[in-house]
């Protein structure tokens, strides 16, 4: 039996985790891989805690044990807070530099976000997702997309299985017209700076 | 059309979710009509057939709840047409009472019920095993165990459910309906179906007076019988690796914990595995030979031990002396993941049960993590509705309302800061319970439920109210659409299933037929509609019998309007200079878009976020909150009008 390679993806409810989480799923049938990907749907869920569980394997059950993430995109730093043990030890932490509090909550300041998500034994990359799909789409609805492109670019383990040339296809299933075009664009800038900091220039 | 994902050719591969999968598999049996109330984690089923249901030549709808949309696929299943119906586990409680009948009465063309149940309450009010349903009805149940067999398994209940004439329940579990996974597609699916069928007379059948009921009833235990004898076979059942000394019966997706739990300790091909896809009612024959050979069974399934009884009951007619295990070491409530059903097969194996898996451990916090609920959206008009009623309530001096609620978004109006969600039991309930409580208590009661939660069991204590003289205010919030399950059209909104114009049915003209004096509120116009509740509860003092529909669109689909039609809506900010920090704007709306970030006395509204409904400025004492950019002439037409 091959291992199978767990991706766990956090956030906030409305942030694009299940079109993430499709995104990455059809990707890997490109490959040719097997895959389940588990999601909880309703729109009451929406401003609430969202985890998505990738797997890729041979015909994998659905949920991912505690420990037996092998990638984490958190698309928010208070989620991914909550859910990085999720991760086991050594795996990849890929997080959007961007904090949305809960509604009248008491919340930790992001310093104290990241200090704490340092003393897990992780290898941690933050990446400012919002601002890339400013940047390129124009508001930060894109920041999914782009969390992806640049957790292909830091992280081998991801991109040797699900190729960047099978992202940009399941983009094409999943977004069309201009849409799509800005996406690509983003996918692709956003894998660039990935593999920058993974030569090296750590940001 | 041709490329929609759910009308792939033949021997493509598509990435599906569990409930595209079984819709899929519909398509392919050559179904005629397909219904549904939508219900997490059922919705996805019906909403796949609606997009491609006239190019497919079937008929599709949103039904106004699961009891008709069971009468409806059963009308066709009587007629001679393949039908769905398809519900979440709880709108099987709605459509109980037609689910008997029907078994007793039979099909004359194939029919699935879908009852999509939801382990760990993920979007529900309880998680009941639907499995019972089966043995209240004398009904077979299967239970695929991932996407892939969802949609095997669907286009066998249609040959099951003909085989012996009688509906056929499939029952999946959220991990089931809301998984994706690559099917490989076994048929076309055929756009030139025959959809006219013949009700044949048969009063004996068709009509369950005692005694043609009396007769139909002893036909039915024959025909269950019949399944429990011959249908033993895959892939309802199938015995994997049989001669070893331990078994493991696993059912539905406990099968899947279960193989990778095995796998995982090396013990695979070292246990004999009885796969269940059949689990009501559990074939005899598989699993009187499994004991013959084993000492030790562990039973695995998600919620109540309904497999385990069975394998218990067959063991003791078969003389069986071993060891049976299953809900001691499994848990019988929330559904089961990798981890428990780990360790219960270690355990059962001898293995050591540490799981294999090494966390990166959990953050060393100061502050803790907050918990994150999901809450009403930014803009959503429920948010501007509670607010409404409790200043007009205020205003109007009722003392201690009781706000009865139901099940919608709008539940979630139970939070800080509005507390406006007393009750919440199941559909309909805000305004039966709001009959019972005004027959026991002094306080004011407020029945406050949904547009599409009124049309599917609100109406009925409505008229109760009126009949018995109830002294309650029902308040609809019409934001016209199903809004929770992702925006289905009822029959407020004027737009059937596949999106097609149809007659309206206003709430207001329901209520005023039954003796309501109505008052219908925009809850965009934030002062008038407070002044216009306040009159509604000034009447409802007096004596009056009232109701108020406040109806406002919901906000997520007013922003994809907003977005399809190049409209551009107002966005709000704070003004720094008059901004005084005393917070009103968050503590009133608890607005998810208005954040308060460290380091800061004043609130920031997020752009990206806010939807421009203007309720945080409505409500600033120091006018403090702007729209900030220049919106599109009239976009408040978006807020009301589909």
């Amino acid at each position: 039996m091959k291992k199978t390679y767990n991706i766990g993806i956090v956030g906030v409810g409305g942030q694009g985790l299940l079109t993430l989480g499709e995104v990455i799923g059809l990707a890997a049938m490109f490959s040719g891989l097997d895959v389940s990907v588990s999601e909880i749907h309703g729109m009451s869920q929406r401003g609430g805690s969202v985890v998505v569980y990738v797997r890729i394997g041979e015909e994998p059950s659905p949920i991912i044990p505690s420990g037996g993430a092998d990638t984490m995109l958190a698309l928010e730093l208070i989620e991914a807070a909550r859910y990085v043990n999720l991760l086991r030890k050594g795996g990849y932490l890929i997080a959007n530099d961007f904090i949305w509090p809960p509604p009248l909550s008491k919340y930790p300041p992001r310093e104290s976000l990241l200090k704490a998500l340092e003393s897990v034994e992780a290898k941690i990359y933050l990446y400012d997702a919002n601002r890339a799909s400013v940047e390129i789409v124009g508001s930060p609805v894109s920041a999914n997309i782009a969390l992806l492109g640049f957790a292909l670019g830091v992280n081998p383990e991801l991109s040797e299985l699900v190729k960047l040339e099978s992202v940009e296809k399941a983009l094409g299933e999943v977004f069309k017209g201009r849409t799509l075009d800005v996406n690509l664009k983003l996918l692709r800038s956003a894998y660039s700076e990935g593999v920058k900091v993974c030569k090296g220039e750590r940001t | 059309m041709s490329e929609h994902p759910l009308l792939k050719r033949k021997g493509e591969v598509a990435l599906l979710l569990g409930n595209e999968a079984i819709a899929r598999a519909t398509l392919e049996s050559d179904i005629c009509v397909a219904t549904a109330y939508p219900g997490t984690p059922s919705t996805e089923i019906l909403e796949a057939l609606s997009e491609v249901a006239e190019y497919c030549g079937l008929y599709v709808e949103w039904s106004v709840n699961e009891k008709t949309a069971f009468e409806v696929a059963y009308g066709a299943a009587i007629a001679g047409l393949r039908s769905l119906t398809s519900m979440k586990h709880v709108g099987l409680n709605v459509a109980s009472d037609i689910l008997m009948s029907s078994a007793y009465s039979g099909v004359e063309a194939g029919m699935v019920v879908v009852s999509a149940d939801d382990p760990s309450m993920h979007s529900s009010q309880n998680e009941q095993d639907n499995r019972w349903y089966g043995f209240l009805a004398h009904l077979p149940v299967i239970e695929p165990s991932n996407a892939r067999e969802a949609y095997v398994l669907t286009k066998k209940a249609y040959e099951l459910s003909e085989k012996y004439k009688i509906p056929v329940i499939l029952r999946t579990t959220t991990r089931v309906s809301h998984t994706r996974m690559p099917v490989l597609l076994e048929q076309d699916v055929n756009l030139n179906r025959q959809c006219r069928g013949v009700f044949k007379q048969n009063f004996e059948r068709w009509v369950l007076v005692p005694g043609n009921a009396r007769r139909r009833k002893l036909e039915l235990m024959k025909t269950w019988r019949s399944i429990v004898e011959s249908e033993g076979v895959e892939p309802f059942i199938k015995v994997l690796n049989p001669g070893s000394k331990k078994a493991i019966v696993a059912s539905g997706v406990a099968y899947s914990y279960v193989k990778e739990a095995l796998e995982l300790l090396g013990m695979f091909d070292k246990v004999t595995v009885v796969k269940v896809n059949m689990p009501v009612p559990l074939p005899v024959k598989p699993l009187k030979e499994v004991l013959e050979l084993v000492d030790e069974v562990l039973v695995v399934e998600e919620l109540d031990p309904i497999v385990e009884m069975q394998v218990k009951s067959i063991a003791q007619s078969a003389g069986f002396k071993g060891v049976i295990r299953g809900k001691d070491l499994v848990p019988a409530s929330y559904e089961l993941s990798l981890e428990p059903v780990y360790k219960a097969v270690a355990e059962f194996v001898g293995a050591p049960s540490k799981t294999p898996w090494e966390s990166a451990g959990a953050p060393k916090m100061e502050t803790p993590i907050p918990s994150r609920p999901p809450v009403l959206c930014a803009g959503c008009p429920h948010r501007n509705t509670f607010y409404v009623l409790k200043v007009a309530a205020n205003k109007a001096g009722l003392r201690n309302p009781i706000y009865t609620g139901d099940i919608g978004c709008y539940t979630l109006g139970y939070q800080k800061p509005f507390e406006m969600q007393h009750t919440c039991f199941e559909m309909g309930g805000s305004v039966g319970v709001a009959n019972g409580l005004a027959k026991s208590v002094d306080n004011p009661v407020i029945a406050i439920i949904g547009d599409s939660t009124f049309f599917h069991a609100g109406i009925p204590p409505a008229i109760n109210a009126v009949y018995n003289n109830s002294n309650i205010v029902i308040v609809v919030l019409d934001n016209m659409t199903t809004a929770m399950t992702g925006h289905q059209p009822h029959p407020g909104v004027g737009v059937s299933a596949t999106g097609k114009r149809t007659a309206r049915v206003l709430p207001e003209k329901i209520l005023e037929a039954i003796g309501y004096k109505v008052h219908v509120i925009n809850t965009l116009r934030v002062k008038e509609a407070i002044e216009e509740a306040f009159r509604a509860f000034e009447e409802y003092k007096r004596g009056e019998r009232v109701a108020i529909v406040s109806r406002m669109r919901c906000a997520l689909e007013v922003l994809r309007d907003a977005r399809r039609q190049k409209i551009t809506l107002p966005i709000y900010s704070v003004l720094e200079e008059k901004c005084t920090g005393c917070l009103a704007c968050i503590n009133l709306t608890g607005c998810p878009a208005i954040i308060l970030e460290h380091g800061s006395k004043k609130p920031r509204i997020m752009p990206e976020v806010c939807a421009g409904c203007g309720l945080c400025a409505s409500i600033c004492p120091y006018k403090a909150i702007v729209i900030s950019n220049t919106p599109t002439q009239g976009y408040e037409r978006l807020w009301w009008e589909v």
